[in-house]
């Protein structure tokens, strides 16, 4: 059989994988992003209460291998509560915190890099801490992340072809699926690693303009 | 119109200031001069609660301004600040920067708060930056933008903290003018400075401070040219 003629048959499965993995990434991104920026928030709080919570909270998911984390959501936790989570939710969750923790450290460290300056003139203004956040802080330190914040998504993009331990079809695991059929070790892995190519400078491109036109 | 009574201002081990004691009166230019480390800038700091005070009151409107229970923000409107290092917001536009408080704390309607704002660029002379960023501007343009913010919320006092030291020499007349024209119009103003002829020629009173203790105050030509305590007059000597 010649490589076109397999790309053929294997595409449908490989597409599907695709999407699947494009939804785990495209939900969990969003969640995390939410993460990042309460918890970075707390981080930078001045309770030491607040404080201590985003510290524990970085420190458990960036000390535990992301794979580790997918076991013990998918078969730890139900285990203990009794409970079933469905692989999919496990999936998202999983990536969701652990990428959330790093945006944490992203939010915090960008927070941080804005001069104090910034601070100081808004609340001289009689502006509230949130509106000053908002309104200020954040606009900055944003578009000072935005590089590193495309870094955690292409990770996290990346990371998720290790939920095909807990079952997930993503493109990882679709790719071993037509594998157990065709046998084609080599052409399918370079298909699954063409389509995690392609989404990942789809992804850095785009990242690229939109860095761009934030430029002041 | 503000009480300064006893303040005292602690920075880990450094006791910056060290129990201060003053009245401006409404309508007052009063610059605070004295060398670096002084507590000059602290002191101004503390007025608007950038800086926590550590002892002794200080009342704006007979208002308590350590006092948890006040609100801080509506405080805060009523003292306009400006700072050595402008701080103007640089991913907004002129007009923005201008407008930021008055639209967000719904003080006026938009449309009321972008003529208001060209007004007091207009003041400043800088209508016709409305639409740059401040990255595009000199010095003390950025000043000048940062005094019509400041004014944005109509303060009834303005705070100004060394706003021509980081500016190139010839760039500091322009902000002066600036102050100079806001004095004339009676505005109350605390100026942190090292410009004596500033201090000379606009200020009603001038403070001198010295290692966290206010040592000297008066009116300008008696400071400038009878300072009875000796350190004022070391440092007189040092600058003029």
């Amino acid at each position: 059989m010649d490589i076109l003629t397999l790309f053929k048959q294997s595409l449908p499965a490989l597409l599907s994988g695709l999407y699947v993995t494009l939804e785990v990434a495209a939900i969990s991104l969003v969640i995390a992003t939410v993460l990042g920026l309460s918890f970075g928030m707390l981080a930078i709080s001045r309770n030491k209460i607040l404080k201590f919570v985003a510290i524990v909270y970085v420190d458990i998911f960036r000390g535990t291998p992301l794979i580790v984390q997918a076991f013990f959501i998918y078969f730890g936790l139900p285990a203990a509560l009794d409970i079933k989570i469905p692989a999919f939710v496990a999936g998202v969750l999983c990536i969701s915190l652990n990428a959330g923790a790093y945006m944490v450290e992203i939010f915090r460290a960008g927070i941080m890099a804005v001069d104090k300056g910034q601070m100081e003139a808004s609340r001289s203004l009689g502006l509230p801490y949130g509106k000053t956040m908002k309104l200020v802080i954040l606009p900055q330190a944003i578009r000072n992340m935005i590089p590193a914040i495309i870094n955690q998504f292409i990770i996290s993009l990346k990371d998720t072809s290790l939920l095909s331990v807990i079952g997930i079809k993503e493109l990882t695991q679709s790719g071993e699926i037509i594998i157990a059929s065709n046998y084609r070790s080599f052409e399918t892995w370079s298909f699954v690693a063409i389509f995690y190519f392609i989404m990942i400078m789809a992804l850095t491109y785009a990242a690229r303009s939109v860095e761009r036109r934030l430029k002041i | 119109m503000i009480q300064v009574k006893g303040l005292k201002k602690v920075f880990k081990d450094l006791e910056v200031l060290k129990g201060i004691d003053f009245n401006i009166k409404k309508g007052e230019v009063v610059c605070l001069i004295g060398p670096s480390g002084s507590g000059k800038s602290t002191v101004l700091r503390c007025l608007n609660r950038l800086e926590e005070i550590d002892g002794g009151t200080v009342l704006v409107d007979g208002q308590d301004v350590a006092n948890n229970k006040i609100d801080l923000n509506v405080l805060r409107q009523k003292l306009g600040m400006v700072f050595q290092s402008f701080n103007l917001f640089p991913h907004l536009t002129v007009i923005e920067n201008v407008t930021l408080s008055p639209i967000n704390l719904k003080k006026l309607p938009k449309a009321e708060a972008i003529k208001k704002g060209f007004e007091l660029l207009e003041k400043v002379g800088l209508k016709e930056k409305a639409y740059v960023y401040p990255d595009k501007l000199s010095g003390g343009q950025k000043q000048r933008v940062a005094i019509a913010r400041a004014l944005a919320m109509g303060p009834e006092i303005m705070l100004f903290d060394e706003p021509t030291s980081a500016l190139d020499p010839e760039m500091v007349g322009e902000v002066l003018q600036v102050m100079k024209d806001l004095a004339s119009e009676g505005m109350t103003m605390i100026v942190v400075t090292h410009e004596m002829g500033f201090a000379r020629e606009v200020a009603n009173r001038v403070l001198f401070l010295s290692d966290g203790y206010l040592v000297e105050e008066g009116k300008p030509e008696d400071i400038f040219n009878n300072p009875k305590n000796e350190r004022t007059k070391e440092f007189l000597s040092k600058v003029l």
